[in-house]
């Protein structure tokens, strides 16, 4: 690895053994997942029971219950990015990162995935266990490198995303409510709430075409289906979308800093 | 080349002004009213290298912004400089390689890890390769006297240990010049005294220039042999430190209180009473004229003294006697 690379390597590696510093609370936080499940498994159980039917748009009890358990891990172990940067440029924090020889937003990505590596891990743990114990095994063993490598794609999506919410803050100051429409818009349109094959067509279309079904959907739909084909059409789209949307923030983000040294913190 | 090169250094902000109320909030949302603030008005000056440098001024004189342009933080509205040979504007990535960067109210150490995990992490973001990081940590830690902090999780440090952590942490990648702002902010006596002394062996051992700003002008004068002063946002004063003392440093100001009613009339020669309370009276003096050990005596020999303390003026008053001297030359 090049010294540049190395550097943005010892950033994340840093995080994650910050991670590290509070194994409680790690423990405590994957907590929220077997909660969330444990209503999930009775809202669908009762759901499944009333429809009288063994499989839902082509999806079983269990295959539900997997890919909430994927859903809610991916959404669960997303790290606090836009409030974070929305508030490092409000009270002018910014400042003093940009001041050391990194790249501003390479070193939230390293920081962001050291935080995100250890949650993912323990939340899949404590959110598998709970699935595996109370609707049966898992998906194919095969499925899931794939499904790794599209939700690390689904991660970075969501980074440009959340960045970019952040960097308004150059603008607006407060990004509580852009953070509010993400999160609500992910939870229908992203498939964190429903699989989206239960949505009527004209609505799977509408998600279809934007990037928040690639970042919770795609994967976990991937995972208790495992399909060659499927996978490289939804890695496909999810580049599209990471170059479009890198594109997007990498402007913002010098627009940002210009207007930074311009007006100050 | 001098280390720090600034001429005619500008920057003015805009900013947002709203009115008080619901009726303010709804005009500023489709009028806003904009103002124009001047935080630094045309600063020259020129540092050589290995200078300690003060930089004094009381707050919101335009301290932290000549600093954030000088980091290449900000763009200057006008004015030139230079630092250690580049633009720093221009060059903000380049320069920060060269200089070290402690800011006293942001703390670059991660909270939650032991010092010694950020100097490595420091160690890789200024590119240095493993076994110049640990000599280097073994040199500084020696040098402030912080091997037996390093393990320690910098939450659990006090704010003296955690400031000699950071300075140290800031030289770690050799940086030919260090910005110092505000580093004792906070300290106690002895903690700022321990801070001082690294400041000054480091610049010794390496050579490193200090550029320091406080609004205690008592960090200058234990450290630095030039000092500049600036107020609203311009220089004011610029000349060594001893000069300052010989002209300006020169009343000092007496408390003391006695163990019995003090008359009302009460006089010392050579000094002029501020202040006369039931046990206690505030005096100035001219230390040109009248020796401190002469004004203890004679405060001695007037009764029964509990407790004397003598300080020096405030940096505001250093300002308002330059400014009363401008005034009328």
């Amino acid at each position: 690895m090049s010294r540049r690379g190395l550097k943005y390597w010892a950033i994340f590696k840093t995080q994650l053994i910050n991670g590290f510093a509070y194994p409680g609370d790690l423990l405590a936080r994957s907590l929220s997942i077997i909660i969330f499940l444990w209503v999930f498994l009775f809202l669908w159980r009762t759901t499944y029971r009333a429809v009288g039917q063994e499989r839902i748009a082509g999806l079983s009890l269990r295959d539900t219950l997997w890919y909430l358990m994927l859903a809610e891990t991916i959404v669960l172990s997303k790290p606090r990015l836009s409030s974070t940067i929305a508030e490092a440029v409000r009270d002018g924090s910014i400042a003093y990162l940009l001041n050391k020889p990194y790249n501003f937003l390479l070193y939230q990505l390293s920081v962001g995935l050291g935080d995100s590596i250890l949650r993912l891990a323990f939340n899949a743990l404590a959110g598998g266990l709970l699935v595996g114990l109370t609707v049966g095994p898992p998906p194919p063993l095969w499925g899931w490198p794939l499904t790794l490598v599209t939700v690390i794609a689904a991660w970075l999506i969501d980074f440009c995303i959340a960045a970019t919410i952040g960097l308004t803050a150059f603008v607006t100051e407060d990004v509580a409510a852009f953070e509010w429409i993400y999160q609500k818009v992910t939870f229908i349109l992203g498939g964190l709430l429903i699989p989206l094959d239960f949505f009527p067509a004209w609505l799977q279309a509408v998600a279809q075409a934007l990037p928040f079904a690639y970042t919770v959907y795609g994967p976990a739909r991937l995972f208790v289906e495992p399909d060659g084909g499927r996978f490289v059409t939804l890695l496909l789209t999810q580049g599209a979308w990471l170059a479009a949307l890198g594109m997007l923030l990498a402007l913002l983000y010098r627009k940002g800093v210009t207007w930074l040294t311009i007006n100050g913190g | 080349m001098p280390a720090i090169r600034a001429e005619g250094l500008r920057k003015t902000f805009v900013t947002r002004r709203k009115a008080a109320g619901l009726r303010g909030s709804l005009r500023a949302l489709f009028h806003p009213d904009r103002q124009t603030v001047e935080a630094v008005r045309g600063i020259s000056f020129e540092m050589e290298e290995g200078e300690l440098l003060g930089f004094i001024g009381p707050n919101g004189a335009g301290k932290s912004t000549t600093i954030k342009m000088l980091t290449g933080i900000l763009y200057p509205t006008a004015g030139q400089a230079t630092v250690l040979g580049f633009v720093p504007w221009e060059q903000r990535q380049q320069l920060a390689y060269r200089i070290g960067t402690v800011f006293g109210q942001r703390p670059q150490l991660w909270y939650h890890l032991p010092a010694i995990d950020t100097f490595y992490l420091f160690g890789k973001i200024y590119e240095l390769d493993d076994r110049t990081i640990r000599r280097r940590i073994a040199f500084l830690a020696e040098a402030f006297e912080i091997e037996h902090l390093l393990e320690t999780p910098v939450r659990k440090l006090s704010l003296g240990q955690r400031m000699r952590c950071e300075i140290a942490a800031s030289l770690l990648h050799h940086p030919r010049l260090l910005l110092l702002d505000e580093p004792s902010i906070g300290l106690d006596v002895v903690a700022k005294q321990r801070i001082r002394d690294t400041i000054r062996r480091m610049n010794e051992l390496e050579g490193v220039g200090v550029l320091l700003t406080s609004h205690d002008a008592s960090d200058i004068e234990a450290l630095c042999r030039r000092v500049i002063i600036i107020n609203h946002g311009q220089i004011v004063y610029q000349d060594k430190v001893s000069a300052l003392k010989r002209r300006y440093l020169t009343s000092k100001l007496v408390e003391v209180r006695y163990a019995h009613q003090v008359p009302r009339d009460f006089q010392i020669e050579g000094t002029q009473v501020l202040k006369i309370g039931r046990y206690g009276v505030k005096l100035r003096f001219d230390t040109r004229q009248t020796p401190v050990e002469a004004v203890i005596a004679r405060l001695a020999e007037a009764g029964n003294l509990v407790d004397v303390t003598i300080s020096d003026p405030s940096l505001e008053e250093v300002i308002r006697t330059i400014y009363q001297e401008q005034a009328e030359p």
